[in-house]
């Protein structure tokens, strides 16, 4: 009985993995892989990646204590410069704002540096306007279109929503019996969206709300450790870390399919951590145990 | 291993199509499960021959009919109570399932809806307690009290027998607290939950209790969160690890004075109030690359007790309890895991992961993977298929050959640990030339 009992769980995670493959055509295809910088110097552990509609690709090269700036225009890599910052010597998320202007948060701090088209740091977002402990704890934070920040705050357990410069305007807390949320994501019409990780769950506070509600249901059986979101014209592509693939999401929080592998080959992942998809319809994602960033087209 | 594999697919092609509620197993031979009290004689045995036809054959039963404890039907010679004499589709020509046998007549022992149930009576396993026929103790119970839970429950029971400070009810017999059954009311097949348990025979308002609890309200308090109900090494029968200011009686070090309004208010907020004494160890934990969220949270209290514990470094449980409890899906794996890897087994989370912070993704206590394997597995540093910084993994530039280039340390569904079917499955993925 507990043979037969472990057997058809083991073939239910297997089923996890490959079943929505075979359901639906895969979005994401295999474009090229990105190992090293400029120099052919090899990527380690890479976390982050963020890329804009204009061609601009930056990679968290966490391992390296360092960022990488590209540029992916008309299928065509290039770049590869390293910046590397005393301000940010583990840079674990990066994001790309509207004058081109990255920014960074780094892991052993725990802050927000901004770093210029040129490379040089631009000075570290310092939050004015915190309602109680003024302390914060940023894990996770997402541009919108007009570059306001939505930083997942885990020290007070909520959203903030602040202009570049850290003047928050909006507090949203996160519900509290809620083991872990891991991201914070936001799409074109302002809703917000935040990831539980324990619970694989997608909470969404509509735009000027200033509450979170669960939707969609517990995608347990479908991830294992979700723990980053990227939204992409009203689909949400949510990376499974533990499960090594990407959940592909309604903007209902639905199920739609599964994407990727784990492995060690191009187009597989191992860890996979962050992702990113341009107005191109070019996906990145940080697959960070295979030191490396894998570039997919997506079948819209 | 082809009936193996048709079951799988079987249970699979069922859990891909939700059928329709199944409905209740009808007992084959069900005539012959007749209630013992009431059987009469379905089976049309001779006059004379109830009690006696099936002891001409099973002989050895005259013994146990002279045991202590006979069970009902067969002192009263009803073999076919539970048994049907020509055929059956159950083991010992039992004429329904083991548990619909003993629910004939049993089916009160659970209460309906069951707080906890013991394991052995959810899986129907009732004789793994009970003798069906007969025992030399009572309720038919195949060993006489904490003996039959030490079968299981060994090291509870050992632990009881010789703590220093024994809890008088466990030595009178664990059944004084648990309903060996279910429990309508409480968890742990308790009797009634904690506190109104304890202070059935505690009083709390006794001039002794009060001054040992240094005045503070406790009666409404969980008991269990500081004493070890099933006895201690520790005077005032705490949990085997006890927070200093606890056990040297500075409950006023954490909380409001007993004298306060709010006596079991902490003197500080959640992080701030364990900074007061672990300031070092916490800026240490954060002086990391990474740190685990439920510390960059300053969530104490999400993996430790404040109190007491039975666990090493006040954990809430053991680990892979207070691991799993966001990690299931990691636990899960080594679960389902053909092979098991120990440390996870033996709840040791902490021998390869930092559960506070650390420098490698994935908290590791070793960024380089090969000496974390090395700190148990040094003969395979030595002895095993090239691996280290000068193998290149060919599969990809950027790697280098490590133990978790073919293994997954929480385990896969298949043997070693290998993300593959085979071990030449394993192997072609580098050396392709060898692919058939």
């Amino acid at each position: 009985m507990t043979t037969l009992r472990s057997s058809v769980a083991i073939l239910a995670l297997a089923a996890l993995a490959a079943a929505p493959a075979a359901a639906r055509p895969a979005s994401l295809k295999h474009l090229l892989s990105i190992y090293a910088d400029d120099k052919e110097g090899p990527l380690k552990l890479p976390e982050g990646v963020a890329c804009s509609d204009k061609g601009a690709l930056v990679v968290a090269d966490t391992g390296n204590g360092r960022l990488l700036t590209y540029t992916f225009l008309d299928g065509k890599l290039a770049g590869g410069t390293p910046v590397k910052l005393a301000e940010a010597t583990y840079p674990v998320r990066v994001q790309i704002d509207g004058k081109g202007n990255v920014l960074v948060l780094d892991g052993r701090t725990r802050r927000i540096v901004r770093v210029d088209a040129a490379g040089q740091f631009a000075g570290a977002v310092e939050w004015k306007g915190v309602s109680g402990s003024s302390s914060v704890a940023p894990i996770a934070f997402k541009l919108d279109a007009s570059d306001n920040l939505y930083v997942l705050d885990v020290a007070a357990r909520r959203v903030l929503v602040a202009e570049l410069s850290g003047k928050v305007g909006r507090e949203i807390p996160l519900p509290r019996d809620v083991a872990e949320f891991t991201d914070v994501a936001v799409d074109a019409g302002g809703r917000i969206f935040a990831v539980d990780s324990v619970g694989s769950r997608l909470w969404m506070a509509e735009k000027g709300a200033n509450a979170f509600q669960a939707i969609g249901t517990s995608l347990k059986d479908r991830v294992s450790f979700p723990i980053y979101l990227a939204e992409d014209r009203g689909k949400l592509y949510l990376v499974d870390q533990n499960g090594n693939g990407v959940a592909l999401l309604g903007a209902d929080g639905s199920f739609l399919g599964r994407e990727l592998e784990m492995g060690w080959s191009d187009g597989k992942v191992y860890y996979p951590t962050q992702m990113c998809v341009n107005a191109e319809g070019v996906a990145f994602v940080a697959d960070r145990n295979n030191n490396r960033v894998q570039v997919f087209s997506v079948s819209r | 291993m082809i009936a193996h594999t048709l079951i799988l697919v079987a249970a699979l092609a069922l859990s891909a199509n939700p059928a329709k509620p199944a409905k209740p197993a009808k007992p084959a031979g069900r005539a012959a499960v007749a209630p013992a009290a009431s059987s009469g004689n379905a089976q049309k045995l001779k006059p004379g021959a109830k009690g006696k036809l099936c002891l001409e054959c099973h002989g050895a039963f005259e013994e146990q009919l002279k045991m202590a404890s006979v069970h009902t039907p067969v002192k009263g010679g009803d073999c076919t109570g539970c048994h049907n004499p020509h055929t059956s589709d159950h083991g010992k020509l039992l004429g329904a399932s083991p548990n619909q046998v003993c629910a004939t007549c049993h089916a009160s022992v659970v209460p309906a809806a069951a707080k906890s149930t013991h394991k052995p009576v959810a899986e129907s396993r009732c004789n793994d307690c009970h003798d069906p026929h007969a025992s030399a103790f009572k309720f038919n119970l195949k060993k006489d009290g904490n003996d039959l839970c030490a079968t299981c429950h060994k090291g509870i029971v050992d632990a009881a027998a010789s703590a220093k400070h024994k809890h008088h009810p466990v030595q009178k017999g664990c059944v004084t607290c648990h309903d060996p059954h279910g429990s309508a009311s409480a968890p742990a097949l308790l009797k009634r939950d904690v506190p109104a348990l304890c202070v059935g025979c505690h009083k709390m308002d006794s001039a002794v209790l009060t001054r040992k609890h240094l005045n503070y309200p406790v009666k409404n308090a969980r008991c269990t969160t500081c004493h070890d109900p099933h006895g201690s090494n520790v005077k005032g029968m705490f949990l085997a690890n006890v927070h200093p200011p606890l056990a040297k009686g500075q409950c006023s070090m954490c909380h409001e004075p007993a004298t306060s309004k709010t006596p079991f208010k902490t003197r500080q907020a959640g992080a701030d109030l364990c900074r007061t004494c672990h300031s070092q160890k916490m800026a240490a934990m954060l002086d990391r690359n990474r740190v685990h969220q439920p510390v960059a949270e300053g969530a104490c209290l999400a993996c430790h007790g404040p109190h007491a514990s039975k666990d090493k470094g006040l954990l809430k449980g053991n680990a892979v309890a207070v691991c799993g409890a966001c990690h299931a899906d990691t636990i899960r794996r080594q679960a389902v895991s053909v092979t098991k890897h120990q440390p996870i087994g033996a709840g040791e989370c902490h021998v390869c992961h930092d559960p506070h912070g650390g420098n490698a993704p994935l908290l590791l206590a070793n960024p380089n993977g090969i000496e974390l394997c090395g700190q148990c597995h040094d003969w395979q540093k030595h002895s095993t298929h090239p691996i280290g910084d000068k193998v290149k993994d060919p599969r990809n530039p950027n790697l280098v050959l490590q133990c978790s280039s073919c293994h997954r340390a929480h385990g896969t569904e298949y043997k070693h640990m290998i993300p593959f079917p085979t071990t030449s499955i394993l192997c072609i993925n580098c050396h392709e030339r060898y692919k058939r």
